[in-house]
Parts: C-alpha cells; structure tokens; sequence
C-alpha cells in the first residue's frame, strides 16, 4: 500500500478517540484555510493586474454560497488557533498535561471555546446573508 | 453468544487480492480475539496466519487492528468490544506479508536507531560491584522500561502512517528510556539522533500511541519529555 493510501486509509478507518479527531479537524481547518488565503491573495491581486477580474471576484464574495464558506472558514480559524493553543501549552509549557484523562477533557474543551467564539460570529454573518441577500430584516 | 468475524486476508504470490474471510461463530463474552483466531483454525481454516506467543500480554507479538483500534488480540475480551460484529486487520503502516502478519524490520531498525541499551564506559564504583541510583532517579524512566516492542503506538500514528522514515513513538519510548537513566552516559547522542526532522518533531501529539498503549505506557508525555530535553538541553 502506498503511504497515501495507508495515511488516508487511517484518517478514515482508524478509530481513535479525541485525539485523533481532533489532529483531524486540525488538518482539514488548516488546509481550508490555507487555501481560502491562497485564493485570497490571488484575488487581491487582481486589483492591480486585472480590475474587472476583481469586481467579479467581489461579487462572488457577497453570493450566498461563499457568505455560508466564510461561515465555515471563521470556524476553521477559531478551532485551528485554539487547538494550536492547547497543543503549544502542552508541548512547550507543560508536558507533564499529556495523559489521556487531560488530552480527552482538553479536546473536548477546545471545540467547546471555539464554539463560543464562532456562534456569535456565525450570528452576525447569517444575518448578514439575510439582511443584504434576500432583503430581510429591512435590507 | 455468536458473533461475525470478519478477518483481513493476503496470501502472496497465490494471485490473489487482499480481501476479507467472513466467519459467523458461537464463541464465550469472555473469550479474548485471540482465542477467537485460534478457534478459526481449529474448527474452519487452519491457513489463517497471525503472530502469537505467550498469549498473556507480555510478548508483544500479536499487536493487530480490532474493530478498527491497535490492542494486543490476547488482551481484548469479545464483551468489552461491545458489538457481536468483530473485525481484524494487520498493523497499518508496515508491509503485510500474510493475512494479520506484517514486516516487523522497518519497526526495530527505527528502534535499534536510538541505541537502545545502557552505555557506560566510566570505570565501576570503588567496590567494584554496582552502579547504585536512587529510588528517586529509578521513578525518573520507570514508565517507559514498560515497553514490549508491538508496534502497537508506532502503527497507530498519522505520522507514521504517511512516512515510513519517522523513528516512530516505540523507538522514542526506548531512547527515553536510556536517556533519563542517570547511569547512562550517551543522553546527548540519543538527543542528537532524536533532534531530526523524522526524530521528535515529526510527533503531531494526536495521542493514538498512548491510546494504544496495551502497557498504558505515557507515551505521548515520553515523546515531550524529550522534545523538552532537546530544547533547553536539560534533563529534568
């Protein structure tokens, strides 16, 4: 078996517990974040190599489709500072905190931060959507 | 009670794909898998190939996947499963040679890499007999003597997983180990062999090896223990 393979393979199909699902998300939210950037830097720098390409970029931006994205994106970056918190605090200040008891009750802790850092914002956004796309709330 | 065993199968060389025996079953809850196994070529098919030695939790050989999780099988009771559907798969990450068995080489040279034995060359003591430490300085690496070589930690990692290079979590165990043992001599080197990028750094702190763990060895806390060691070139 080819190591990609083995690796996704394991991702998939192994059944870890906190731990593992949490180096999972922390992957799959710093990949959606890294590309959102990437394609971020893309698009800004259409402002000087090509103007009209960046209006249609703007307006892709404001489409209901990309305002639920960047729903997901604030997510993907609360979690994957948090997450990167946790892991620096054990790894460099107190590595006597990884045990199984704390590493589960930690993970579990983390989701539970970002989540109330995201709900609000998602608030705001999900209002947002509404309010200027669909005429609601006044819009 | 029955249950449906499915089990992982590759016969080499025989043209045949990996693919998965099924085997429905009457066993006892508290049977452990491996009992299981041994029923399987008892009563059905005697080409089933797996590791096992001692069949007590000591040896380390038969280190497998059930229901998706690195155990030893002779450590794992069918009740504790908690489902009357049981799969068993190979190790993942090194080569399989035959059904449940896989190349174990990779695994012990990442653990040979580490030097994993006591080295002093100081003269002894006065008396010419041992080189005495204290009960204290015994606690210090007490955890990771507990080691059995299953592979169990090392194959249950990410990092392991996408590169066969990563020393993996059991030959950092061993380096700790011999590392923290204050009458060895050859910390600096073992750190020095650790301080790659496929030594400590590849660790990505998921946990699974300490999960794993059929010796609920702290592996994870082993593996930043040296990190730690590396980066203030202290041993505390």
């Amino acid at each position: 078996m080819s190591s990609l393979k083995t690796t996704l393979s394991g991702y998939a199909g192994y059944r870890g517990r906190e731990g593992h699902y949490s180096f999972l998300l922390h992957r799959i939210t710093g990949l959606g974040t890294a590309l959102f950037l990437t394609i971020h830097i893309i698009d800004t720098s259409w402002v000087y190599f090509a103007p009209n390409a960046y209006q249609f970029a703007i307006d892709l931006y404001r489409s209901t489709l990309f305002g639920i994205g960047e729903i997901f994106l604030v997510f993907s970056v609360l979690f994957h500072g948090v997450n990167g918190l946790r892991i620096a605090f054990f790894d460099l200040i107190a590595p006597k905190f990884w045990q199984i008891k704390k590493t589960r009750s930690s993970t579990r802790w983390t989701l539970a931060v970002t989540l109330v850092l995201w709900i609000p914002a998602a608030g705001i956004m999900i209002y947002n959507i509404l309010h200027h796309n669909f005429g609601m709330f006044g819009g | 009670m029955e249950i449906k065993l499915k089990v992982f199968r590759y016969l080499p060389n025989n043209g045949n794909k990996p693919h998965y025996d099924t085997y429905i079953m009457q066993v006892n809850p508290t049977d452990r898998v491996l009992d299981v196994l041994e029923q399987v070529r008892a009563d059905s098919d005697p080409s089933l190939a797996y590791r096992r030695s001692c069949a007590h939790g000591v040896c380390g050989s038969d280190a497998m996947r059930i229901n998706g999780r690195n155990a030893l099988a002779c450590k794992v009771l069918v009740k504790d499963l908690g489902t009357n559907e049981i799969t068993v798969e190979p190790i993942l990450g090194l080569k399989v040679l035959r059904d449940l068995i896989v190349d174990m080489d990779p695994f012990f040279e990442h653990f040979k890499s580490v030097m994993p034995y006591f080295i002093n060359n100081e003269p002894l003591p006065s008396d010419g007999k041992e080189r005495l430490q204290s009960p204290e300085q015994r606690e210090r690496f007490d955890d990771t003597t507990k080691c059995i070589l299953c592979a169990a930690c090392t194959t249950s990692c990410p990092s392991f997983w996408a590169n066969e290079e990563y020393v993996g979590p059991a030959a950092i165990v061993n380096a700790h180990r011999f590392v923290y043992d204050s009458r060895d001599r050859a910390a600096a080197e073992r750190l020095q062999i650790l301080n790659d990028q496929m030594g400590v750094w590849r660790c990505r702190t998921v946990f699974n090896c300490t999960e794993a763990c059929p010796r609920d060895i702290q592996v994870t806390q082993a593996i930043a223990d040296v990190k730690k060691a590396i980066n203030s070139g202290k041993l505390e």
